[in-house]
């Protein structure tokens, strides 16, 4: 984007003298309007002392009648849509139910601290998948094992779908076809005038043991503000109107776990290795909220806790930049209407945790297969931490958004999903890398979209 | 040896039995009970209601939330949980702090 503006003109401005009577163009950065969805995911006061037994039932809950309505328009609507109870040998009919994978490989503390078996603790590995998994479907009272047209491979615990097909003598159910939630409704997107847009950046890994980070990311705060290039790059970093960083603003060395297993006289003096990182942290933001509203999402090797959904960074950890009103501090599922164009996603721990369960490889497939299922994260409460609602499941998806993303990934990739019921329910789906990965000087070309033509 | 059925003290053989002339223990008696019988039947009556309430398995699990949390969410998602169970989720907390409140005052 910036190499075609600085390109269009002719002489580059920076090889002139400058001009001794005025300060040269000023740029405006283009101003948009910005409502956060906070409430969703804030919690309130913390009660662990729930089993999570209800957020599944919340989820299924929630989820029936929308499976009930897909399962109509699909297979007709006069199909059966039973519950498990009421299920007869040979009936076609259908079922909504939540679907549970019992993996062998599965890490299982129980197994762990068994004495009779005598195990060390396994390895970690990254894949958990094996050929002798068992897919099985629960509703509220009861559950069946499911065989047939169903990839158990690609499946993971916790999504909730309708399946349609038969139960055979052998107490299994046949699954002939399934479906799951599919995207919601979308509100319609504003017409937009001019191009603008939002940087999206994750994975700056702040704090690690390798020195020449610090180059990349400097150089895109520098170029953010419109300190670097000619005018015709200036001008287009004017059109960012804002940045959002998603996760892992740390590095994962500054989670090192001998400070926490060593003794206290050995590690009286040293500090932890996050506190130096969320100082830099801070003199970064510093530079770019004077000149461009940020939103802060924590990840996984922040300092926040660590089940979903993860609380916004506290403020006091940003003493020089939380001066500046553009500054925001928001949670990890991350929800926003900007201008009109409502962003939804996560700093990856979601995605990176179904990876591991299914054998979907790509962060992207991943993502889109989230968005099919409706939920934000299936596999919580299950093998990804989560904190033990009850009254509602909040990752399910109310409304389609129109750019869903998810921070981390080893590799970039974006998407255009279109909805089943209506043609311009589309949303455009992303993978952001993680910055640190990466040389300094491909980091610049970054993801500019202009979402005026989504 | 552990008996199949019956109580354990059962596989034990009585050793101690009571002494003659030894002082007769007589339990209190019972406060007349009339007036009561009306009014434990229809708080036992509105008992069983919640413990139906609790029981039933369209509202999801009844433990680790309060039964008004549980009639909310049941609401919440449009299971159209009876409404009389909410006015005697209601009137039992009032009826709580009520009592709380006269005890008080005694005081």
């Amino acid at each position: 984007m910036f190499s075609d503006l600085s390109a269009q003109r002719e002489g580059s401005s920076l090889l002139c003298r400058p001009a001794s009577e005025d300060q040269g163009p000023v740029f405006e950065r283009t101003t948009i309007d910005y409502s956060p969805c906070t409430e969703r995911y804030r919690l309130g006061e913390r009660s662990f002392s729930r089993q999570y037994a209800h957020i599944y039932a919340a989820r299924l809950m929630e989820m029936r009648p929308l499976l009930s309505e897909r399962a109509k328009h699909k297979w007709g609507s006069d199909v059966l849509i039973k519950k498990l109870c009421d299920l007869e040998t040979g009936e076609q009919c259908c079922i909504v139910g939540t679907l549970f994978k019992r993996m062998d490989l599965q890490p299982s503390i129980l197994k762990e601290i068994s004495e009779e078996h005598n195990l060390l603790p396994q390895p970690a590995r990254t894949k958990y998948i094996t050929e002798a998994d068992e897919l099985i479907l629960e509703d509220e009272l009861q559950r069946i094992k499911l065989e047939g047209k169903i990839d158990r491979d690609k499946c993971v615990t916790g999504s909730v779908i309708v399946i349609y097909g038969a139960e055979k003598n052998d107490g299994k159910f046949t699954v002939e076809d399934f479906c799951m939630a599919d995207l919601p409704l979308q509100t319609p997107r504003p017409e937009l005038g001019s191009d603008k847009f939002v940087l999206l950046a994750s994975g700056l890994g702040l704090g690690s043991s390798k020195a020449d980070s610090m180059l990349g990311l400097q150089l895109l705060v520098d170029m953010v503000t419109g300190q670097l290039g000619d005018t015709g790059e200036q001008s287009g970093a004017a059109t960012i109107s804002r940045v959002l960083l998603a996760g892992n603003l740390l590095s994962q060395s500054t989670q090192d776990k001998d400070a926490s297993t060593k003794p206290k006289y050995l590690t009286k003096k040293t500090q932890a290795g996050s506190v130096e990182a969320m100082r830099l942290l801070d003199e970064l933001l510093l530079q770019l909220v004077a000149s461009v509203p940020v939103d802060v999402m924590p990840g996984e090797c922040d300092p926040t806790n660590y089940t979903l959904p993860q609380q916004p960074l506290h403020k006091c950890m940003f003493p020089l930049s939380s001066a500046y009103p553009t500054l925001q501090l928001v949670s990890n599922p991350y929800s926003a209407n900007i201008d009109g164009v409502r962003f939804l996603g996560t700093s990856g721990q979601n995605v990176c945790d179904i990876r591991r369960y299914s054998s979907m490889e790509s962060h992207l497939e991943i993502l889109e297969e989230t968005l099919r299922l409706r939920h934000l994260a299936p596999t919580a409460p299950d093998t990804l931490g989560c904190y033990p609602f009850y009254q509602r499941d909040p990752f399910i998806l109310e409304d389609c958004p129109h750019v869903y993303f998810s921070g981390n990934a080893p590799v970039f990739g974006s998407k255009l999903v279109k909805g089943w019921c209506a043609e311009f329910l589309r949303c455009l789906i992303i993978c952001l890398i993680l910055f640190y990965r990466f040389p300094a000087s491909d980091r610049l070309f970054y993801f500019f979209y202009p979402y005026r033509h989504l | 040896m552990t008996t199949k059925r019956g109580l354990i003290t059962d596989s034990f053989k009585v050793v101690k039995k009571s002494r003659r002339g030894a002082k007769q223990r007589k339990s209190p008696t019972p406060p007349p009970s009339q007036p009561e019988d009306v009014a434990p039947s229809a708080r036992e009556e509105d008992l069983q209601q919640l413990k139906q309430f609790d029981l039933d398995w369209r509202f999801g699990p009844c433990t680790g939330i309060s039964r008004l949390q549980r009639w909310e969410r049941a609401k919440l998602h449009g299971l159209n949980p009876a409404e009389e169970i909410r006015e005697l989720l209601l009137q039992t907390q009032l009826s709580l702090w009520l009592s709380y409140t006269v005890s008080l005052s005694l005081l």
